[in-house]
């Protein structure tokens, strides 16, 4: 009996905490479809008086949405991929070999999460210039290749990866580069999957960095069009949501198809490491 | 599993990019050479002229940007109808979002000839600016005879951008709330005692809950800041123009006074409503103090709002200046964009300043007084509300110069300090006093208030 | 122990971390350590980049920002923000994950799912959305529980209101890590307290919290280090008002170099907090028995 009201409580709070996160999802999505008089209208009601797709229409009318929505997917993929793999390299040399300055090293992969990029940006910017990298997908791709939440993350992870194993495979004649291939990536599936949407993510919000580099219309990110709607005199509440939405949509949808090794993979990184 | 979901999501993200570059025209630029400078045009102009009968580049192709952050349709019309007359030359508007767009144009305009040869300008920004910028190649009589503000926007002799239109406040009030509470046009308010009066009129209570306020500055308390107390005959700034002074009686009488509607008078609330510009379209409150803009504004969000206009009232209808104005301004020129692209500029922006047609849909659009004297009696922009309001005094109003940010930003802070923080005025003033100061000091920043027709009228 | 493993050093090993320390170095060295020292130089003048300003003024700017009365206020904000987030943090994804990883709870996966949903959304989007949702008049907030408050214009509620934001954004980050915390937790471990006839707070105190220590340090570090570079609910919802009184000193950083350009007093304030941050971080590291390097030595 007891257990049962026990059972109850625990299943009411949880609803009720699970229902308190996801309403603003759905308050947001059912605002997107509501008219921008309706959004600021007193009287409010949950579902829209007047459904319009016209927020979403006019999504494509301001800016060359698909164009911009598929640079970013692709962005947002290259830059993944290449952060997963530094980050595995570099946390697999860093937690499996010893070497001198390795603490330093190590400092300094803590450090790039702790400096702020207000104060790099600009140093960044000009050289980038002077290297003659501007309107070039490189210089979105460069300056974040390399992640110190990834590369702590994955030393943390790897670490835990017991040494046996990788000294029976050298003694089987591998090389280390086969060792980290075929030994330590498929182990790492997990938190690689955390460092993916993570990283995923960051490329997908970060806004003044492509809009800083990138100049031509047709190589522009999702991130920087959106902000065509925060106008200098007004904000178009309507059109926020929905781009809002779209925004939060890819990113909610990467989740969850990795949800459970992401899931896994967030823990890997901190706790058995 | 994890391959395969790699392996989809590339494909996926290459059909994007494909489609994408299906969608889009990969037109390369093809010069077009003009070779008859005489076509029969007329000039236009009054002092500043355009005579398009002649060649520019001499008539060999040239290309240039034009990079602006708003209205590209009606920007581009102008580029479009100058293409018109000069076939050799393609003018690029570049349509940028307004954040970070004054960190994005200077740095572009670092890198010399392949940054923007023309530029839209914000005033507040010309201290980021002014070092890329070329001076315009007209006479500096000739656009001061034409453009009432131009004279503030000399600089050394010389004149690099100037208003198209100015904007400015003011009060835009609720007309079926107005007949309501049994009003009529005579009972426009001159003074502001006479409108506290009119706005506890239009404020109603239901028990102890406001329905209705009479007057709503929230969000706006800045901006009456920065331009009531020039009607008490206070300027922001002394003589020289660098000294910064928010602590005169001009300055905390006026705030005193926005206090007041709301702690004495309560003809609104600082909870009521967080942006009165909402508030007013909702039909919430009664009257409220906008800019120019609010007008498109209401036409886009509130068109069925039933509302009209009239002139921020005065301390005693006998003011030093009754408000600020602030310009939109006209574009600058890269003085480092090559020397083709220079000329063609110069040449354009002759023709945008000569063409008063243009000149006037901007002002339209905005709804800005216009810059132009010859466009002052123009009848479509004397229909339009917020203009009419103005014209009448539009001498009489005060452009205090290319602000820097930290000034507005620091009243902005005082003003909420007082009306949700309980901070007193005279110690919320000193406090954005103090800090103005110090930034200012490390800016070379001088005030055009001394440049005002009446300045010699200051207390 | 790894320490101990003669360094067998293969050929391919040498070349895998010399490449791998190569590249590590030389992009340390462009990509931050070039940076960071032009704007420690620049943090001695008067520096604005986009238009050419570049005029020494030794340690003005320092100066000026332990006399900027907002500074130590944006500092006073600053620590009462990370305090009370990483508090709500940990409490609340104990108390969730403990309950989720109950054997009473069937759809784990569900609530895990929704739980963390608010992690992997990205900030700015859902900041505006919670300006809305702020809103006295039309928000939602005031709309479904009845309240009457003005919540991101009042000096009161301003900065909790951001701080709640916050909590709801990543408690779900919290609730994941302490779950697989819990379900490492061998079972023999709590069958032996069982039969030493320990209660449920007894077991919850004596054995599950020390065994989840290694998490707690994890998840009191990360969120650390974030949460003092945390600008961007406030550039969202208050831009640091009403007056100052939501200004942290991520904003503050921000608000010199991109609003009023200020370059160089920018990156003082920066050098600042970086220097509060690593002094944290180190501290925190001690404080709980510099438990990372103890677990690698456990473990290998």
């Amino acid at each position: 009996m007891k257990k049962r009201v026990l059972k109850g409580l625990l299943y009411i709070t949880l609803t009720v905490v699970g229902l308190i996160t996801v309403l603003p999802f759905i308050w947001m999505i059912l605002s997107s479809f509501k008219s921008n008089e309706e959004i600021s209208a007193l009287h409010q009601t949950l579902l829209p008086q007047q459904f319009t797709l016209e927020n979403y229409t006019s999504l494509q009318a301001n800016f060359n949405f698909l164009r911009y929505f598929g640079n970013s997917v692709l962005i947002a993929i290259i830059v993944t991929v290449l952060v997963v793999y530094i980050s595995c390299i570099c946390g697999f040399v860093l937690s499996k070999y010893e070497f001198k300055g390795k603490n330093l090293i190590f400092g300094f992969v803590m450090m790039t999460m702790m400096i702020p990029w207000s104060v790099t940006i600009i140093s960044r910017y000009t050289m980038f210039m002077k290297a003659g990298l501007q309107d070039t997908y490189l210089s979105l791709i460069l300056p974040v290749m390399v992640s110190g939440f990834g590369i702590f993350m994955m030393e943390q992870d790897i670490s835990s990866i017991p040494n046996e194993l990788l000294e029976a495979a050298r003694i089987d004649g591998a090389s280390e580069f086969r060792i980290f291939h075929q030994i330590i990536l498929p182990m790492s599936k997990n938190s690689i999957s955390a460092i993916a949407i993570f990283q995923f993510l960051w490329v997908w919000e970060d806004y003044l960095w492509p809009y800083l580099m990138i100049d031509s219309e047709k190589k522009q990110l999702l991130a920087v069009g959106l902000t065509m709607f925060n106008g200098r005199y007004s904000t178009d509440y309507g059109g926020l949501f929905a781009a809002t939405v779209i925004s939060i949509l890819p990113v909610i949808i990467v989740y969850v198809i990795f949800q459970k090794r992401f899931v896994a993979g967030v823990s890997a990184g901190s706790v058995k490491g | 599993m994890w391959r395969k979901m790699i392996a989809m999501c590339m494909t996926l993200s290459m059909l994007l990019t494909l489609t994408g570059c299906g969608n889009s025209k990969t037109a390369s630029y093809k010069g077009v050479t003009d070779s008859q400078p005489d076509k029969g045009l007329e000039i236009m102009g009054d002092r500043v002229t355009y005579d398009p009968n002649h060649l520019v580049n001499d008539g060999k192709p040239v290309e240039l940007e034009w990079w602006l952050w708003d209205a590209a349709d009606l920007f581009g019309s102008i580029a479009r109808e100058y293409e018109k007359i000069h076939p050799n030359v393609t003018i690029h508007i570049v349509n940028n979002p307004w954040d970070g767009f004054w960190t994005k144009l200077p740095l572009a305009l670092q890198k010399g000839e392949s940054g923007p040869t023309l530029f839209n300008v914000h005033n507040s920004y010309q201290h980021l600016l002014l070092t890329y910028m070329e001076p315009y190649d007209i006479d500096v009589n000739d656009l001061e005879a034409d453009f009432f503000t131009a004279k503030s926007h000399e600089i050394d002799g010389k004149i690099y951008y100037c208003d198209f239109g100015i904007m400015t406040g003011t009060i835009y009030y609720n007309k079926d709330m107005w007949t309501k509470a049994g009003l009529t046009e005579k009972d426009i308010p001159k003074t502001w005692d006479e409108f506290r009066e009119i706005a506890k009129n239009l404020t109603i209570f239901e028990g102890d809950e406001m329905v209705q306020a009479g007057f709503n500055y929230n969000g706006d308390f800045e901006n009456l800041m920065q331009g009531v107390p020039y009607q008490y005959g206070n300027t922001i700034f002394d003589e020289t123009g660098t000294i910064p002074s928010l602590t005169q009686d001009g300055q905390k009488k006026t705030a005193q006074m926005m206090l007041d509607f709301y702690e004495k008078d309560h003809v609104g609330d600082k909870d009521f409503g967080t942006d009165a510009a909402q508030s007013f379209g909702q039909g919430q409150s009664a009257m409220v103090y906008k800019w120019g803009h609010f007008y498109g504004y209401l036409k886009t969000n509130y068109p069925d709002i039933n509302y009209g206009t009239f002139e921020i009232p005065t301390v005693d209808g006998k003011p030093f200046a009754y408000d600020r104005y602030n310009g939109e301004a006209t574009p600058g020129i890269n003085k480092n964009a090559r020397p083709e692209q220079v000329e063609v500029a110069q040449d354009f922006i002759r023709f945008y300043l000569a063409n008063q047609e243009k000149q006037k849909e901007l002002c339209m659009n905005y709804s800005l007084f216009p810059a132009n004297n010859a466009l002052r009696e123009d009848k479509d922009l004397q229909s339009n509300p917020a203009i009419q309001a103005v014209s009448e005094h539009i001498d009489r109003y005060i452009w205090p110069g290319a602000m820097p940010a930290t000034l507005g930003d620091n009243l902005k802070i005082a003003c909420q300090d007082m009306m949700y923080n309980g901070t007193s005025i005279e110690e919320a003033l000193k406090t954005a006093e103090d800090i103005v100061k110090v930034d200012l000091s490390n800016q070379e920043f001088v005030a055009s208030e001394n440049l005002y027709d009446k300045y010699s009228e200051r207390k | 122990m790894l320490r101990k493993r003669k360094p067998l050093q293969s050929k391919s090993e040498v070349i895998l971390r010399n490449i791998v320390l190569t590249f590590l170095v030389v992009y340390m060295i462009i990509f931050l350590i070039i940076p960071v020292m032009i704007a420690f130089v620049g943090s001695f003048h008067i520096w604005n980049p986009l238009n050419g300003t570049y005029k020494w003024t030794g340690l003005d700017n320092y100066i000026r920002m332990f006399q900027y009365p907002t500074f130590w206020l944006s500092m006073k904000n600053t620590v009462i923000f990370c305090a009370v987030v990483v508090f709500f943090r940990i409490v609340l994804g104990l108390a969730l994950a403990y309950g989720i990883t109950s054997k009473l709870i069937k759809h784990k996966t569900f609530f895990r799912t929704i739980f963390y949903m608010p992690t992997v959304t990205p900030l700015v989007a859902v900041a505006y959305v919670w300006k809305i949702m702020y809103n006295p008049q039309f928000g939602l907030i005031n709309n479904l529980f009845g309240f009457d408050i003005n919540w991101l214009y009042s000096s009161k509620f301003a900065l909790p209101a951001v701080m709640l934001m916050t909590i709801w954004k990543d408690f779900g980050y919290a609730v994941i890590l302490f779950m697989s915390g819990l379900l490492s937790i061998p079972s023999d471990y709590y069958e032996a307290s069982n039969i030493d006839g320990a209660n449920a707070w007894q077991t919850f105190r004596y054995i599950t919290l020390p065994l989840l220590k290694p998490t707690m340090v994890f998840v009191v570090i990360t969120s650390l280090i974030s949460y003092l570079q945390a600008y961007v609910p406030v550039m969202v919802m208050t831009k640091g008002g009403p007056g100052t009184s939501t200004f942290l000193s991520s904003y503050l950083v921000y608000d010199q170099a991109f609003v009023k350009y200020n370059f160089g007093y920018a990156s003082a304030i920066a050098f600042f907090i970086l220097i509060f941050t690593a002094i944290l971080t180190v501290f925190s590291f001690r404080l709980t028995g510099d438990s990372t390097s103890k677990k690698k030595k456990v473990r290998s």
